[in-house]
């Protein structure tokens, strides 16, 4: 024997328009709801204009560029990156980098696990891991008057990252922030 | 797990875009209309899958919004309330014989639209329109005189 359907009586739970049509308007909850529309409209706005400034990466906001005192290093990056988004560190040299014909540089492990470092140009001849971080050398007739480490963040979320020069005791240690 | 979370993140930005952005999914979906639904979930697929093309990858983001569309739809026949916050609800915008402005004006919809709508339920004139109403879909119903 099968199983009778279920049902229900009727009901008019509406309400009804001038006692007539049964519509159930609320303008009530209408009116809140432009309100609420009126508010998402201007925070869309407001996102816009961030991105635009580069709050969100690639914009005159992001980027910084930071020399040391001696102007043996000179930084440029994007403080707001984004997830699993390519994008370039970069650091110039000026001519007191360069000791003993090579040229050291040492960097935080940060940047590897954090920023997801892809690859640098130029490759330097050597790399070694040493107290959580690792030292870069180019070697004489290869130094670079410049280093591009390619990066993609693996995460969302904030990371800080470190350049030294151990000739010199420069040294740049910056904090990113990177968007989902 | 990032897809999953790009999909359901997704999911509700295009419902909250679409549902601030236009009242006429539906029936009465225009070109223009078209163009910005199609081009907004074009850049949402983007920024869901990301760089991993894979089927698998595709396989979770689909099931996933499937069933945040479920889950959404539950709780939206169990409670009015989120019913008319997230499908809105219907709006007289004729009454007998007066527009009614305020709801017109809030909903972008013009008198040519209800005209157009009483001619396809047969009505010569806006003036054999009793009630003109914006219905949660878009469309417009019309009860004549």
């Amino acid at each position: 024997m099968s199983t009778p359907a279920r049902t229900r009586s009727i009901e008019d739970s509406l309400p009804r328009d001038r006692n007539e049509l049964s519509v159930g308007e609320n303008l009530d909850f209408q009116r809140r709801w432009w309100r609420f529309e009126h508010v998402v409209w201007v925070v869309y706005t407001l996102i816009v204009a961030l991105d635009i400034a580069g709050v969100f990466g690639r914009g005159p906001v992001a980027k910084v560029h930071k020399s040391t005192p001696d102007g043996a290093m000179n930084l440029t990056y994007e403080r707001f990156q984004r997830f699993q988004t390519p994008s370039i560190i970069s650091i110039h040299f000026g001519p007191n980098a360069v000791r003993d014909g090579k040229l050291q540089l040492w960097v935080s492990q940060s940047l590897i696990t954090k920023a997801g470092n892809q690859r640098i140009i130029p490759q330097p001849a050597s790399s070694e891991l040493k107290d959580q971080a690792l030292l870069y050398t180019w070697a004489a007739g290869q130094n670079p008057d410049s280093a591009d480490f390619a990066v993609e963040p693996s995460s969302p979320g904030v990371y800080r990252f470190s350049f030294r020069l151990p000739a010199l005791a420069d040294e740049f240690t910056e904090t990113v922030i990177v968007w989902p | 797990m990032y897809t999953v979370i790009h999909a359901i993140a997704g999911y509700f930005l295009l419902l909250l875009t679409v549902r601030v952005l236009v009242r006429r999914p539906g029936a009465q979906l225009t070109p223009f209309e078209f163009v910005i639904i199609f081009l907004i979930g074009g850049v949402i697929i983007l920024a869901t899958v990301g760089n991993d093309h894979s089927e698998t990858n595709c396989t979770c983001a689909i099931i996933t919004i499937g069933l945040t569309h479920r889950l959404v739809s539950i709780v939206r026949s169990r409670l009015p309330r989120l019913a008319a916050w997230i499908d809105g609800i219907p709006l007289v915008v004729l009454r007998e014989g007066q527009w009614q402005l305020e709801q017109m004006e809030g909903l972008r919809v013009d008198r040519e639209d209800v005209i157009a709508a009483a001619r396809e339920k047969g009505l010569k004139s806006v003036r054999d329109v009793e009630y003109a109403v914006v219905e949660r879909n878009g469309s417009i119903s019309i009860i004549p005189r």
